[in-house]
């Protein structure tokens, strides 16, 4: 097991007395992990602790490594990029080429690659054809994508994504999929923070439950999904395939469309 | 909505006053002790401002601007004991210098009165939230248009700031250093300007057209949002105030 990112007795406060998360330790390896819990469990601010935007209030954090504390938090972005959750508060240049050229930039220093790097990420998105307009005059769907393209274009070994599927349609939806099934083939560490249970169940293997500042819930999505009691307590909903199998009454935890299909199918045989 | 703005959260009678009494405790503090010039009025309002800072429990956060200012007196004292014009009595030396009476009671003066015209504004500023005395004024009379700029002007600053910092962040988080040496904070922050001009702007015309589907430039009587339960001798106490400044007028004219 490499690991790439470790968590140590990390605390954090915004304001003082009041501590936003709460003692947490865990490592993460390659394992795309899917960060859920309700609002204002403090997801966001766990990943930013990770980026280094926000400097832990007691414990450490260790990335490929490095402590955020002793390096800037530029330096760290050649390893670990985060995709806002509202684009507004990330995208600040002109054209959408050159807002997702601006990170490639920063790190290679070579005009010529960054461009190369930043239309590759374009097309991953599918933007390629808005490259030259001014991204406020997207949409916030597109402008999401284009969020994404501009810390795909880095090509960092962590990619953190904070509710990239929020105001999509069902074809920026699948693009998205697309786009971390194709990181994660790249070798890379893609950790999500969503809403969407489906989502969750249908592309990642390691599923993290914060609660008010604490880990509720930590392990394989399978696992986490079969603690029905403990995610209620989260306010959390199952996958609708696991809702609906649990009403066929099946035992076992289904996560996706096929898989209860295989499992119906399986089973008219024995009968 | 954050505000440019020194107030604190209190639950001092002060607090409790409503913004208009308290603003026309500074303006009297202010004017009354010109109306009638003399030592011994300045002194007795200086000794009620300095306490209404001590009920507002603002002595910690009006100290710094009082020693600052006291930088300011102390020169003020030195040159008035020196060289004042009417300086005729010596009061002490130090080594080569003669400091005389009428020149430090000249100086002394003048500090009192600046002192109390900072405890006046302190005790107002730190115990009233801009936000509602630009209400009480708008409920006065004063056109909710001024209100508005007066408003917008203490919330510029803070957005703009926040802004800058998102940009910042956004920034840092895709590989530009922004700390360190002198070249690089500038280097970050020049192209900075553009967005964080243009996000105010795009925010202004968007709170524009806010405030216009709210019907902002409609021209029937508006009520408010906050009916604000102020202690409810407030209207005793302005009108003991506007008694003391009528009373001051009369008293110079007479005295005249
Ligand atoms: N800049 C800030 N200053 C002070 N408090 C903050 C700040 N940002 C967030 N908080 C508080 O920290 C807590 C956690 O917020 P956080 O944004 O991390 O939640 P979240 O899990 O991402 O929620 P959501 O699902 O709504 O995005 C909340 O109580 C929030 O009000
Ligand atoms: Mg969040």
């Amino acid at each position: 097991m490499d690991e790439v990112i470790r968590v140590q007795n990390l605390s954090f406060a915004y304001k003082q007395d009041y501590e936003v998360l709460k003692n947490i330790s865990l490592v993460f390896d390659k394992k795309s992990t899917a960060i859920i819990g309700q609002n204002g469990a403090g997801k966001t601010t766990f990943v930013k602790l990770l980026k280094g935007l926000l400097k832990p209030t007691s414990g450490e954090i260790y990335i490929k490594g490095y402590n955020t504390k002793e390096v800037s938090t530029a330096f760290l972005s050649k390893y670990i990029g985060l995709v806002f959750q509202n684009p507004n508060d990330q995208i600040f240049k002109n054209t959408v080429l050159e807002e997702v050229m601006f990170g490639p930039l920063n790190i290679l220093k070579d005009k010529k690659q960054a461009q190369e790097n930043a239309i590759k990420a374009l097309e991953m998105v599918g933007l390629q054809d808005k490259m030259h307009i001014h991204p406020y005059d997207l949409g916030l769907s597109d402008r999401k994508l284009v969020s994404i393209a501009s810390i795909v274009s880095m090509d960092p070994d962590i990619i953190i994504l904070d509710e990239p599927t929020i105001a999509q349609d069902h074809k920026g939806n699948t693009i998205i999929k697309n786009v971390i099934k194709e990181l994660k083939e790249k070798g890379k560490l893609v950790i999500t923070i969503t809403h969407d249970m489906d989502f969750v169940a249908e592309i990642f293997e390691r599923t993290i439950v914060l609660n008010e500042g604490i880990i509720l819930l930590d392990g394989n999505t399978r696992e986490v999904f079969s603690q029905q009691e403990i995610l209620k307590k989260a306010y959390l909903e199952l996958p609708h395939v696991a809702q609906l199998a649990k009403k066929l009454g099946i035992k076992q935890t289904l996560l996706t469309e096929q898989e209860l299909i295989n499992f119906l199918k399986h089973n008219k045989l024995n009968n | 909505m954050r505000y440019l703005s020194l107030y604190q959260e209190g639950n001092s009678l002060l607090h409790k006053i409503d913004p208009i009494t308290k603003l026309l405790f500074v303006i009297i503090a202010i004017l009354v002790p010109i109306i009638i010039n003399t030592l011994t009025m300045a002194l007795a309002f200086f000794i009620i401002s300095t306490l209404l800072v001590f009920v507002a429990r603002a002595f910690k956060r009006t100290l710094p601007i009082i020693s600052f200012s006291s930088l300011v007196i102390i020169t003020v004292l030195f040159i008035q004991g020196l060289f004042y014009l009417k300086n005729q009595t010596p009061f002490f030396t130090l080594g080569p210098f003669v400091f005389y009476k009428e020149g430090l009671l000249y100086a002394t003066g003048i500090a009192i009165r600046i002192f109390n015209i900072i405890n006046a504004v302190a005790v107002l500023i730190f115990t009233t939230k801009p936000s509602d005395l630009i209400e009480a004024l708008v409920k006065k009379g004063v056109s909710p248009k001024i209100g508005y700029v007066f408003s917008s002007v203490l919330q510029i600053i803070p957005q703009m700031m926040s802004i800058v910092d998102t940009i910042l962040d956004a920034q840092k988080a895709r590989g530009l250093e922004t700390e360190g040496s002198f070249t690089k904070r500038a280097k970050a922050f020049i192209p900075l300007i553009g967005p964080a001009v243009l996000n105010s702007l795009i925010s202004t015309k968007e709170r524009a057209m806010a405030l216009e589907v709210r019907g902002f430039n409609s021209k029937k009587k508006k009520t408010f949002l906050n009916e604000v339960p102020y202690n409810k001798y407030s209207n005793v106490l302005q009108v003991a105030l506007i008694a003391i400044l009528v009373f001051s007028i009369i008293w110079r004219i007479i005295s005249w």
